[in-house]
């Protein structure tokens, strides 16, 4: 249904997700180049933060760190963007029939587009910095494949939930707020005392994100169960995503 | 039977005892106090509206069906019925053909992207492929006859050169039925000519056309036929002459003529 449904609107999205971009860099002089620029000059910054002020003891911080942030930065502003996708289309919703389940996925593709983009000045830090470029960056497309199922789950539950409830956009971003910090980006699971290890093994995107710290940072392959582990949160997010969306999607007309 | 009627095994558009309900939810000024207190009871004030109470209506293939209604008669709503943007609370509704709804002019259209993103935008929200709309991009250009505009962002346009697009895109796509909703108001004597022209066009071709105007020399000059609603039911149906009469006589003390 869902992959029929995305397949048979596939130029809609598109279009839409390029109107987003577009409209995100309108009237910048340097226009869709910011979406090369922007992650280049946050590692820039980051680098220098870590490389000189904070040292953590960790080698080549600023890539270890940015390694999940990309991803993480991709989740985040997709379910973001997602929140308010269909409030903030309702003027149209109201005029147009239109498949509702277009507005979350163009906010999805949109931002993979700036995450795959993200990855070449990622590349080049790595180049930079001398970190051994590792064959392993060609099983990146797995864990994102498993990203972008989790965070299209999530797109969906967050847009439908922000229809009924306007509060839904503003405790969001308490949530992923407090979400980051819960997730080992900027720290290590390893920095984690054992006996609390647990606690955080909860969090369905550790699964998610850890495969991109794995092979970008330290050039190794997630383990079997890990894997696994992202598919089945992966593709429960999607289910409860999508289910919610599709029940309510009828009635959304009347509430935006 | 006529020779229309024949082409057609099920008729474009068939609504049957169509109830549409909305929640009109009140906002009355509260103080921050009882707003607390309502919204941890989760008490919402709201009454229930019908906009449509138990409507039926079938359109042959090839007519022009007029629909005439005081402000709030349910017009607007039974169009996006038609057109799919709202389900019905009650009672069915069929479609049977591609559908250009000029509900609102340009409601796809995003005030940020130029004409030609717009037209390409609001074609694959009516349902076209890029490829379509690519291969009719000139024609529509052609049309709307905007000028350099048309690589202009529409939030420069005046509201003429923007219906005028507007109209230009859902009328070139050639859908089986058209539904056009008060917009010829907006263009001026020269366009409304021309618009009028292509939709003769769409009758001879034999197209359904639903159309709603409040200007009676222009209904009964095209429809064939026309309904009137009042209060969400239809209270006429028939020859346009004699609905549009019906329809002043109601409206008299209240409304002068339109135009």
């Amino acid at each position: 249904m869902l992959v029929r449904d995305i397949f048979r609107y596939r130029e809609l999205i598109w279009v839409l997700a390029l109107k987003e971009l577009k409209i995100r860099y309108k009237r910048s002089v340097l226009g869709f180049l910011w979406a090369l620029l922007n992650p280049a000059l946050m590692m820039l910054v980051l680098t220098a933060v870590f490389s000189t002020i904070l040292r953590f003891g960790i080698p080549h911080y600023a890539i270890f760190l940015l390694s999940v942030l990309l991803p993480w930065t991709f989740f985040s502003q997709s379910v973001s963007y997602a929140a308010e996708s269909i409030v903030g289309n309702g003027e149209l919703i109201k005029k147009v029939s239109v498949p509702k389940l277009v507005f979350p996925v163009a906010a999805v593709v949109s931002n993979l587009i700036n995450l795959l983009l993200s990855l070449i000045p990622m590349a080049l830090l790595v180049l930079a910095m001398r970190h051994p470029f590792y064959l392993t960056w060609l099983y990146l497309p797995v864990p994102m494949l498993a990203l972008i199922i989790f965070t299209a789950g999530m797109t969906f539950f967050f847009a439908a939930a922000n229809v009924y409830y306007r509060d839904v956009a503003h405790i969001l971003q308490v949530v992923l707020s407090a979400w980051f910090y819960f997730t080992p980006i900027v720290y290590s699971l390893d920095f984690i005392p054992p006996h609390q290890q647990w606690l955080f093994k909860l969090n369905p995107i550790i699964y998610v994100i850890n495969g991109f710290r794995l092979a970008i940072y330290y050039g190794m392959l997630p383990k079997w169960p890990s894997i696994a582990a992202s598919f089945f949160c992966a593709f429960v997010t999607l289910i409860i995503g999508y289910v919610i969306f599709s029940y309510y999607q009828d009635d959304f007309v009347f509430y935006v | 039977m006529s020779n229309l009627e024949w082409r057609s095994d099920s008729p474009p558009v068939k609504l049957e005892d169509v109830t549409q309900r909305f929640r009109v939810i009140q906002e009355r000024p509260d103080t921050l106090r009882e707003l607390f207190s309502k919204a941890l009871r989760h008490e919402v004030s709201y009454h229930n509206f019908e906009a449509l109470q138990n409507v039926s209506l079938e359109v042959p293939q090839g007519q022009m069906l007029g629909i005439i209604g005081r402000n709030g008669s349910g017009k607007s709503t039974l169009l996006k019925l038609i057109a799919g943007v709202y389900r019905p609370t009650m009672g069915t509704v069929r479609v049977n053909g591609s559908l250009a709804p000029l509900i609102e002019l340009g409601a796809g259209f995003h005030h940020e992207l130029t004409g030609r993103e717009n037209i390409l935008l609001s074609g694959l929200l009516m349902g076209y492929s890029k490829d379509e709309m690519r291969r009719r991009e000139r024609s529509i250009i052609e049309f709307a006859d905007i000028g350099d505009f048309i690589d202009a962002p529409i939030k420069q346009y005046s509201s003429g050169m923007h219906t005028r697009l507007a109209f230009a895109v859902a009328t070139e796509v050639d859908p089986d039925i058209l539904i056009v909703d008060e917009i010829l108001a907006v263009g001026d004597a020269a366009f409304q000519e021309k618009c009028f022209a292509r939709i003769e066009n769409f009758r001879k071709a034999g197209k359904t056309i639903l159309f709603v105007s409040h200007n009676m020399a222009q209904l009964t000059a095209h429809c064939d036929r026309a309904v009137l609603l009042d209060k969400g039911t239809i209270i006429d149906d028939g020859d346009p002459v004699e609905v549009a009469r019906h329809y002043q006589s109601l409206t008299v003390p209240e409304l002068a003529p339109t135009c």
